[in-house]
């Protein structure tokens, strides 16, 4: 019985939107919207190129813009759709068509296959199947998960899926896939007007298009019987399923067609930019800002919002003349759009919470005891090995050398970055995106306090660090603050976007001329730490000091105060608890440890670079492997290292020349595709791997009898019954109604002969409701 | 999306001195005289080697001389060829070999190359460099190995990132003698490239001849020397002096200044990265220096889609650009010429420009790709029956049009051997070590590996004069100038120095502030 009806599930930020009267139009939007106005105004002010302004020149900028912008509408209007029908915001969405135009090139082009031949396989049959094993894989049991967990999910899908776009289409030759109608196909004059340029018939395609889906989606979803029951699933699946409609297809049809519109959109943009997986997906994150501007419920504002941009971008672009340091700004418009909307949206009401059994697991506290000899033995096992007082054979870095410790000095600054998300994301529950724009500034910070291109730097700077970085991140809290769930998990998002385009390219943050910026050795408590092996032990003393440190701050009214907030929001207040600004410290506590994990990580780099290093990718991948690893549990952090290991261990046991197809399957299999598997195993493993080994492992310790006693539990509970969903997916097999019997203590049921039909499970359930109130 | 734009009016081409042009040729004498001098000094006549003519024996290419300003034509010989030299297996039977250094034991020579092509979003990209080298580590081991070893290759995939690079040169410094034919975008740090220790313990770091170098700091590094983008700008700070070759733009320039037309027009460059843009600024401002208008610079995005290249057809157009010159790659052209017929320009009435990045086997199969010139410093893969070294590769290869990185790694490789020959041949079989190996690198003053490529200079790391234009025609890259097969420009005079700002607030300054503040205050190299 512990599979009950979820009545509780109700859609990400729909509350946010659905309730607000057009006319009573919030402060903080209008504001937002004139502060934008201003902001925009001043800007064209500043930079103004000084192009002459032509009817021609306008008109292409503003063709040309829309163009784009419809280009973004097309996986803007897919995001949207799915999320409307599925309740998942699919980030996975532009990967997904990614993947399918590199099929329609190698259908069309490799192939020869005639257009529409290919067109309609790739985006009717092939894509549709695509959504289908989606859905029974993997989203059906994202269903009753966390949305943390949701989101990471299909973040690991993204790059999972782009992984493998890379090793079945090697980036070893120019794919081409041509405009339809031609390459020069299209109108110069409309009724003997001559427009001054070409409208290509492909983009006036990719134009209609992204307009006509938007008004077909829309009457799709309102209008149609079908529509109803993909929105009704999406707002109550137990309350849908006994009004006759069956959920499970409904959700494999919605994700059917969110595939395909993830087709249609990869295919219909793949001849503006050629097909290349990094570029082609780039554009997902802009369709973020125009779904976030339709309220992700609106289909033809999403499209008016995707066209916004893409005219803002185009036009900002062909008039205004930013120098270097802002080369990045035409295309900082979407995050900047997006960070403004998610800001504008009206406070965020107070959940209830969703504080089930099933969701919310009992939680055992580490004791502080335990932490600090977690920490020792991880200590005393770096520092025999580091020091290659111990052969381990392959597992000796006397024997790997210098290159794996410098893999795994880097991977540690990464964990100690991860380890801010910990209280953040973890404890408090708030998503954040942007761990690597918390690193990145405190980085900055000691450069600038340290110095720029010293061979030794103070260390103590660091503690300085520390202190300028919590502000930074209560300042962060104060819009946070007003949101929850994916618009907060996409204003993190806007948010470490922004800073990648606009403050990290800039030469004056981290100077680029010489080819980066030079982090010395760091030198505290008088010691220098200039070889890789000693800073290899600091790095894990400063990892296991922040464990520690969290331990006990998990232990403290603080931590519980975060816990309390991220189970029941309205409950904390309730009892009291200031919820703003108890956000305002975890963001404060988050924000110290990134960017002293950033200092870290920039020195064990030795050197940042202020467009690549801080790419949002790479952030997520942070995101992704500590939430896979249990983004609750500190030593989380920890399994960021695991990557570089597994890579290190190829090249020693192909330097052994042994196993070769070991080295292969770690080198072609698990480390490029590793990371997407490893974080997709949360859906079979919510509370994350560690967790999972934590569990195996705690029993055998003589003093966790608590441990032996649950996993005692479980197993007696693994011979219970499962009741599934109550028979409204799918009739109930004969063994269930025989388990079911037996557990309603029915015992006069003989089971036909043959089985059951399909319409004997209702019957069969009303005799046993009868033949239980008989009993009763 | 990425662009900003910059505008100005063409500037009148500035003509050299004639006491200019006399230093140039005095230079260009003496550097050959050096050569060859140093060829005649320092015979291979070890105690327990014999020279003998490798498989692709020194060849005087004529190298022409294209017409200058002036329309004088010249002729020059071909700098120094380094011969490969192999030791005789009579003497590699009697010799006791001993382990010299890292990376040399009695019976193999240990080298790593490292390239970007494990990224999981871009599989493959610099596989070629490691094709590249391990075709020649292949094609000398099968001619009897080098210095009476065999040459084992390490393979090291640095995966477009900064961690994976540097664990890359630490590999090396542990297991290889250099680092040969290496191809990685990230290489932010060089400290252990140049610090890490030796057999001996000393600090020297380990030499690395890559296929190129990206970043200016690895330009720079006094341990690297980069087949090709070898030139280190960075002396002093604020405005500094960059050598860069024009002959192509040059040439093409004196055609249209003939046609009554002379050429102005928009220049792309790459934006994405800092050291993009620092690479780019020199060579677009060189275009100024010889008389090439700027209608327009334009900062572009790889990511960028085609549409956004209409802006710059907007300024072509009110401009009537004739020229169209991009230091990014052959997307970024295919992207903009396909833009461009979009929106009704006539392809053929503007002149097409890009480096070595569009000399794709893929670049010219595209329709719109007709009529784009190419400038290579090497000769092209279509002539491999005009020299014998570039047939070798091809061979090695095995294939007809492999990727341009692979003949870089090829031609480190070649280095490598030759630097190697010249210290066995001086001090004997067991007398390579990694100083001797960077002592021999930094000396070496012309190499042009046997006529294949224009000469280069590693003591100074000067750009070389050499230059070949091709023109995709009918699918296929065709030779335009020099016209004979086999041949470049080398004239000392295609190289000149610009005077340019750190190159991000060179674009900031745009071309008007070049023109105002520092144009025509080159001098040639002498």
């Amino acid at each position: 019985m512990r599979k009950a009806l979820d009545t509780s599930k109700a859609p990400l930020g729909k509350a946010t939107f659905a309730k607000i009267p057009l006319s009573r139009i919030p402060f903080g939007a209008l504001a937002a919207s004139a502060l934008g106005t201003a902001l925009l105004i001043l800007i064209f002010w500043r930079y103004w190129g000084g192009n002459e302004v032509t009817y021609t020149s306008f008109a292409t900028a503003t063709f040309i813009g829309l163009a784009v912008g419809s280009l973004y509408a097309m996986y803007a209007t897919g995001l949207v759709v799915v999320y409307k029908t599925t309740g998942i915001f699919n980030f996975a969405q532009g990967a997904i068509g990614v993947f399918n135009a590199f099929l329609f090139w190698e259908f069309y082009v490799n192939r020869g296959w005639h257009a529409l031949l290919a067109l309609a396989v790739v985006v009717l049959v092939i894509a549709p199947l695509e959504g289908v094993l989606l859905d029974i894989a993997v989203m059906r049991r994202l269903r009753n998960t966390l949305p943390v967990m949701q989101l990471v999910a299909t973040v690991a899908l993204m790059v999972l899926i782009l992984a493998t776009t890379g090793k079945i289409w090697q980036q070893d030759s120019i794919r081409q896939v041509n405009f339809f109608f031609g390459r020069g196909a299209g109108v110069e004059s409309i009724f003997g007007w001559n427009l001054g340029f070409k409208l290509l018939y492909h983009r006036l395609i990719t134009i209609g298009t992204a307009i006509a889906l938007a008004i077909f989606l829309s009457f799709l979803l309102y209008r149609t019987r079908i529509g109803t029951a993909m929105r009704a699933v999406v707002d109550n699946r137990g309350l849908a399923a006994l009004n006759g409609v069956r959920p499970n297809v409904i959700s494999s049809i919605a994700w059917a067609l969110g595939s395909s519109l993830a087709a249609l959109g990869g295919i219909l943009i793949a001849p503006e930019i050629q097909l290349d997986p990094i570029n082609l997906n780039i554009l997902i994150i802009t369709a973020f800002a125009a779904a976030t501007f339709g309220a992700l419920k609106n289909l033809p504002l999403t499209v008016v919002g995707a066209l916004l941009i893409g005219l803002l971008s185009q036009h900002i672009s062909t008039w205004l003349k930013f120098g270097s340091d802002f080369r990045f700004a035409p295309d900082a418009v979407a995050p900047v759009l997006l960070f403004i909307v998610v800001i504008a949206l009206p406070k965020a009401q107070l959940s209830i919470g969703r504080v089930a059994s099933h969701l919310k697991p009992k939680e055992r506290l580490t004791h502080p005891a335990e932490a600090i000899f977690g920490v020792a033995v991880l200590i005393f096992m770096i520092l025999v090995l580091s020091k290659g007082w111990l052969n381990f054979g392959i597992w000796d870095p006397g024997a790997w050398g210098q290159a794996p410790l410098n893999s795994a000095l880097v991977a540690m600054g990464l964990a100690l970055i991860g380890l801010s998300i910990v209280p953040l994301t973890g404890w408090a529950g708030q998503i954040n995106f942007a761990p690597l724009a918390f690193a990145g500034f405190g980085a900055f910070l000691y450069l600038k306090f340290a110095g720029i291109g010293q061979e030794t730097t103070n260390g103590y700077w660091i503690f300085l660090v520390a202190l300028v970085c919590a502000p930074m991140g209560a300042l962060i809290a104060i819009p946070a603050s007003r949101l929850q769930g994916l618009y907060l998990a996409l204003g993190s998002l806007a948010f470490a976007q922004g800073m990648s385009l606009l403050f990290f390219p800039h030469s004056s943050i981290i100077p680029s001329a010489s080819g980066g910026s030079h982090f010395g050795d760091i030198r505290m408590f008088g010691i220098t730490f200039d070889t890789r092996e000693t800073f290899l032990l600091l790095i894990f003393f400063a990892f296991g000091v922040i464990v520690v440190g969290l331990v006990f701050l998990r232990r403290s009214r603080y931590g519980r105060r975060w816990v309390a907030l991220n189970d029941s929001p309205a409950a904390s207040a309730t009892v009291g608890i200031d919820v703003n600004l108890t956000k305002v410290i975890v963001y404060a506590v988050s924000a110290a440890i990134a960017g002293v994990g950033g200092v870290f990580w920039a020195t064990a780099n030795s050197t940042l670079d202020g467009v690549r290093s801080f790419d949002v990718i790479n952030g997520l991948n942070i995101v992704l492997l500590v939430v896979a690893a249990g983004v609750s549990i500190p030593m989380a952090g920890i399994f960021l290292v695991f990557i570089p290991v597994f890579d290190n261990l190829a090249t020693r046991l192909e330097e052994l020349g042994s196993v070769n197809w070991l080295v292969w399957f770690i080198r072609e299999i698990s480390v490029p595709l590793g990371p997407g598997f490893l974080a997709l195993g949360m859906v079979f493993n919510p509370r994350g791997a560690l967790y999972e080994m934590g569990r195996g492992f705690a029993p055998i310790l003589p003093w966790r009898k608590d441990a032996r006693k649950e996993i005692a539990q479980e197993n007696a509970q693994k011979a219970d019954l499962e009741f599934g969903e109550m028979g409204l997916d799918r009739p109930f097999a004969p063994n269930e109604i025989i388990d079911l019997d037996r557990r309603l203590r029915i015992t006069d049921f003989v089971v036909p002969e043959g089985g059951y039909r399909r319409h004997d499970s209702a019957e069969t359930g009303t005799e046993a409701a009868t033949a239980a109130g008989d009993t009763t | 999306m990425a662009s900003n734009i910059r505008t100005k009016n063409a500037r009148p081409q500035k003509p050299l001195k004639l006491a200019t042009k006399i230093c140039l040729l005095l230079a260009a004498l003496a550097v050959i005289a050096a050569a060859c001098g140093r060829d005649d000094d320092d015979p291979v006549t070890g105690p327990d080697t014999t020279p003998t003519t490798a498989t692709a024996p020194p060849q005087t290419t004529t190298t022409t001389g294209g017409e200058d300003p002036d329309g004088e034509t010249t002729t020059t010989e071909a700098p120094l060829v380094i011969e490969s030299t192999t030791t005789s297996p009579d003497i590699c039977e009697t010799a006791e070999l001993e382990d010299s250094e890292i990376g040399i034991t009695a019976d193999k020579i240990t080298i790593l190359v490292m390239a970007d092509v494990g990224s999981p979003l871009a599989p493959g990209l610099f596989q070629g460099s490691i094709d590249g080298t391990k075709a020649w580590a292949d094609h000398v081991n099968e001619n009897g190995g080098l210095a009476c070893r065999e040459i084992e290759v390490i393979e090291h995939d640095s995966q477009i990132n900064p961690e994976k690079t540097t664990s890359g040169f630490l590999r090396a410094c542990e297991e290889a003698v250099a680092l040969i034919g290496s191809t990685s975008l990230f290489v932010t740090n060089v400290e252990d490239l140049n610090t890490c220790t030796d057999q001996a313990g000393n600090p020297i770091g380990i030499p690395d001849i890559p296929e190129r170098a990206v970043e200016a700091v690895h330009a720079c590094s006094p341990n690297t020397f980069a087949i090709t983008n070898a030139i280190c700008p960075y002396s002093g700070s604020g405005a500094r002096e960059y050598h860069n070759m024009v002959g192509p733009h040059r040439w093409l320039q004196a055609q249209a200044t003939a046609n009554g037309n002379p050429l102005h027009g928009v220049f792309l460059i790459p934006g994405d990265l800092a050291s993009a843009i620092n690479s780019s600024m020199p060579g677009i401002r060189s275009n100024s220096e010889i008389g090439i208008g700027n209608d327009g610079e334009f900062n572009v995005s790889g990511a960028a889609p085609q549409a956004s290249y209409a802006q710059y057809i907007e300024v072509m157009k009110s401009s009537d650009s004739n020229y169209a010159y991009t230091g990014s790659n052959d997307q970024s052209m295919l992207k903009w010429k396909s833009e461009a017929e979009v929106q009704g320009l006539d392809l053929d009435s503007i002149t097409w420009i890009c480096s070595i990045a569009c000399y794709t086997p893929d670049f010219q199969e595209q329709d719109v790709a007709e009529g784009t010139y190419v400038w290579l410093s090497f000769l092209p893969f279509e002539e491999k029956d005009a020299n014998d070294e570039l047939n070798t590769f091809i061979g090695a290869m095995g294939e007809d049009n492999p990727p341009s990185w692979a003949a870089g790694a090829w031609v480190a490789g070649r280095l490598f051997e030759n630097a190697v020959n010249q210290i066995v041949a001086r001090d004997g079989l067991n007398a390579i070590t990694r100083q001797a190996i960077l002592d021999e690198m930094r000396q070496i003053s012309a190499f042009d590996a046997n006529g294949w490529f224009g000469t280069l200079n590693f003591s100074t790391k000067l750009t070389s004069p050499c230059f070949v234009l091709l023109r995709v025609t009918d699918g296929e890259f065709a030779r335009v100038y020099p016209q004979e097969r086999g041949t470049f420009d080398c004239n000392a005079d295609n190289n000149i120095l610009v005077n340019v700002l750190d190159s991000e607030a060179e674009y900031n300054a745009g071309p008007e502030g070049y023109l105002e503040e520092r144009s025509g205050t080159y001098e040639v190299e002498e």
